[in-house]
């Protein structure tokens, strides 16, 4: 795909494949799914997730694209068991063997980053790699951590509470990404960050999809467009794949538009 | 004006019987009687509006019942010096001058007015005009009919009974008035809840003179107690304010620019309240201090525990210190007392051996358990609470045990100060026939501590109150920490032989804490999540 090339010649993406992140633990090249089976939620009378029912795939970046209030983080905290679902229930798939998800397999990064205030960056960093000590078998320098996210030095040794937004939520994403997880859900990822540190956080998302399921929700649309390489929308309450094969990105920007716009009353 | 009155009303009818409906879904008991579609079910509404209704009828009435008698009638009849009827005036015309620029109703800034002028955009003049009117007609009912009964009760004339009900609301006017012409003069709008230090400084001189001057007059102090204001001086007040209402209402009701002046009461204020809670989370990350140097030569979660003990020393263990320190001190007046005055050893000795229930709420107070668990949420929990490997059941168990640990060691250390004390006095106030009594007045003391270490920890650990807006959302814990401060009141009457309530409390203790442990291995897991 287009993203190969223009990233292979990235040095982040060399850090990344040459050393332990990829090598680790997974059997290299596993194909998985993961499945959502009729997954409902709502909240008193609410109906906002109705019939979710949708199977993904690893080695692709999906763009969950829904409107303000469409159930994109309810939706996320279900599958990451925060929220008790009403229904539904979704697995893993890896080489054919069905399993529930465990807490291991999932990572997610909250839209507003949250970082324990009082340890600073590198102590957050240890403590995390000292508890999934036996899950990270070719452990790295905690610097060379730090350099992957272009976390500057002089910040590794300050107190989180110190720290930007946009460097908060490099840590957040820093500390999902190591415990290697088999999904990995980003609530608005880049919708309050600064030009460059977005454009950062896509590369390091892009390196990361295989032999994994990334989902990204969003509402931005172009974000969706430029990152993903498959669009879910989130409408009504079920999730839709929308095809893009034979159309030129105006004509599947306007699909897109004209199905979120249908005005159907959610009851 | 009239359908803008209407609107208006209903708004603010809506909104009180939604916060009704929220306050009582908040009863954990009552949570399970009421559906959950609430809010549109019609004959809860109706319930609720009935509930409405009495609250607006309560606050009409019964404020004002109240105020008469307490604040007024019953102070002056106290006051037997003067002519009662002369008092009551007193009284009342100051607390009318304060109430005046304190409750002006146009500049206080609610949530109600807020909804219809800045969100639903309404006619800021017939919106402000016709809730004053109405408020004005609930003060003139109200205060003409209790300013009658109690002013009759006082020996009022009718003539100075009719002058109370439009002498308050004129001065009302009046200031409103003052206000208004201030804002078109400044160009800055000023909302009755900001005060300043001047205001209040004259609202406590104020307060002192109506109530000082006749307290003076009855205590013999004539200098002071002869400025009772005179009957004919509270009357012409009275008068005045009635007619500067008279000139001030043509102000009000021409007056245009009541939008502006909203715009800039409500956004200040909505911005203070929106800074108050934002602030409570800037302050407990204050309390975060970094030291120097000192890494940590442990791992996983000693590792940080560790540094979230070290980096909160101030607030954790530099408060305990000094409780220990002032215990100690008080425990040592105690025994220089027994030396100085040895005639009070044997009331001293009574006291050790009969009052040791008090010291539960002694050990209640000087617990630092609520401090503890509120700055592990706020600085700790909050966030890593959304990380799915700190919800792994061995991981939350593994933690509880260690914050135990921390939070006994942290209680323990005022606990001994104060069990080897009242052992210490017990043996230096003639001491007793059983020396049993000694180890169990050091025991009990260190169990009610434990207890205390344990019972905040569990309740936060099972009840887990906080959402991820660090504002607190579980009645239930509401409710257990109330029951706990009332529960160790009650000890505070109790009067029972040391030996035996020490026994009793270490088996409470124990048991408690057995208790506790399986319900955190079993619940914890499940509970220990931030709140939707
Ligand atoms: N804890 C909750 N209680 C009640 N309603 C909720 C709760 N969380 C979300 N909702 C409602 O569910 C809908 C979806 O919310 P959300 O998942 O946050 O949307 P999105 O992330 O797509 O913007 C919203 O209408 C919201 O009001
Ligand atoms: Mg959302």
């Amino acid at each position: 795909m287009i993203f190969i090339d223009d990233i292979s010649s990235d040095n982040i993406y060399n850090i990344l494949s040459s050393k332990a992140v990829h090598r680790a633990c997974r059997k290299e090249g596993m194909y998985m799914r993961f499945t959502i089976e009729h997954l409902v939620k709502h909240f008193e009378k609410k109906e906002v997730l109705r019939d979710i029912d949708f199977t993904f795939e690893s080695g692709k970046i999906y763009g969950l694209l829904g409107r303000n209030g469409a159930g994109k983080t309810t939706l996320f905290n279900c599958l990451n068991k925060d929220m008790k679902a009403d229904g539904g229930n979704f697995y893993l798939e890896e080489g054919g063997q069905k399993r529930e998800t465990v807490p291991d397999d999932i990572g997610y990064v909250l839209s507003a980053p949250t970082v324990p205030e009082f340890l600073t960056g590198r102590e957050f960093l240890k403590f995390f790699i000292d508890i999934h000590e036996d899950k990270i078998e070719e452990s790295k320098n905690l610097d060379a951590y730090f350099d992957y996210m272009s976390i500057a030095p002089e910040d590794r040794d300050k107190l989180l509470k110190d720290y930007s937004h946009g460097m908060k939520n490099k840590m957040q994403m820093l500390v999902n990404i190591i415990a290697k997880p088999n999904l990995l859900l980003l609530d608005e990822p880049l919708t309050s960050l600064d030009v460059v540190v977005a454009e950062e956080m896509k590369q390091i998302l892009r390196s990361l999809k295989e032999n994994r399921i990334i989902i990204v929700s969003t509402h931005i649309m172009d974000l969706a467009l430029d990152l993903c390489d498959e669009i879910v929308l989130l409408n009504h309450g079920v999730l839709d794949k929308v095809d893009k094969t034979d159309m030129d990105s105006h004509e599947f920007k306007e699909k897109i538009l004209a199905v979120l716009r249908d005005e159907r009353p959610i009851d | 004006m009239n359908k803008t009155f209407k609107i208006a009303y209903s708004l603010k009818n809506t909104y009180r019987v939604n916060t009704i409906l929220y306050s009582l879904k908040q009863v954990p008991v009552l949570k399970r009687l009421f559906p959950q579609e609430l809010y549109r079910d019609p004959d809860y509404k109706i319930f609720a509006n009935i509930m409405s209704g009495i609250w607006e009828f309560i606050k009409a009435f019964l404020g004002k019942f109240l105020y008469f008698l307490i604040m007024i009638a019953l102070a002056a009849g106290f006051c037997k010096t003067v002519p009662e009827r002369q008092t009551f005036l007193h009284i009342f015309v100051i607390l009318t001058l304060i109430g005046a620029p304190t409750n002006t109703y146009i500049f206080n800034p609610t949530k109600d007015k807020y909804y219809a002028l800045i969100l639903l955009k309404m006619d800021a003049r017939e919106y402000a005009l016709s809730m004053y009117v109405y408020e004005m007609l609930k003060i003139l009912t109200g205060y003409l009919i209790f300013g009658m009964i109690f002013g009759k009760m006082s020996g009022l004339t009718i003539w100075q009974c009719l002058l109370l009900p439009f002498a308050a609301a004129g001065m009302k006017l009046a200031v409103v008035a003052w206000s208004l012409r201030k804002y078109e003069r400044t160009g800055y709008a000023v909302s009755e809840n900001q005060i300043g230090v001047r205001g209040w400084i004259l609202i406590a001189l104020s307060l002192a003179a109506a109530y000082g001057i006749p307290a003076a007059a009855v205590l013999g102090i004539p200098v002071i107690g002869n400025c009772v204001l005179p009957e004919t001086v509270s009357a012409a007040i009275l008068v005045c304010g009635i007619l500067g209402g008279i000139v001030s209402f043509r102000k009000i009701w021409t007056f245009t620019e009541f939008r502006e002046v909203y715009q800039q009461i409500l956004t200040q204020h909505m911005h203070q309240v929106e800074e108050a809670r934002r602030s409570v989370k800037r302050q407990s990350e204050k309390v975060i201090q970094i030291e120097e140097g000192a890494g940590s030569s442990r791992k996983g979660f000693e590792y940080l525990n560790e540094l979230f003990i070290r980096r909160h020393q101030k607030i954790l263990w530099k408060s305990s210190k000094r409780i220990a320190f002032i215990s100690l001190c008080i425990m040592c007046a105690g025994i220089l007392g027994i030396f100085l005055f040895p005639e009070i050893k044997g009331k001293v000795n009574h006291l050790v051996l009969t009052n040791l229930p008090y010291f539960v709420f002694i050990m209640y107070c000087i617990n630092r358990g609520t401090g503890f668990t509120n700055v592990l949420f706020m600085n700790c929990d909050h966030s890593l609470l959304t990380y799915s490997f700190y919800k792994r059941p061995e991981c939350i168990l593994k933690l509880f045990w260690i914050r135990l640990r921390e939070i006994m060691k942290v209680n323990l250390l005022p606990a001994f100060v104060i069990g080897a004390g009242l052992a210490a006095l017990l043996y230096l106030s003639g001491g007793t026939e059983d020396p049993l009594n000694y180890v169990m007045l050091l025991i009990s003391v260190l169990c009610m501590s434990a207890f205390f270490s344990m019972h905040y920890l569990t309740i936060y650990y099972l009840l887990q109150p906080y959402n991820a807006g660090t504002e607190i959302k579980s009645g239930t814990y509401r409710i257990v920490v109330i029951a706990t401060y009332l529960f160790c009141y009650g000890f505070m009457q109790l009067r029972m032989s040391t030996f035996v309530f020490g026994l009793g409390t270490i088996i409470f203790c124990v048991v408690y804490c057995a208790a506790a442990c399986v319900l955190v291995y079993r619940l914890a897991p499940r509970t220990f999540r931030l709140r939707a």
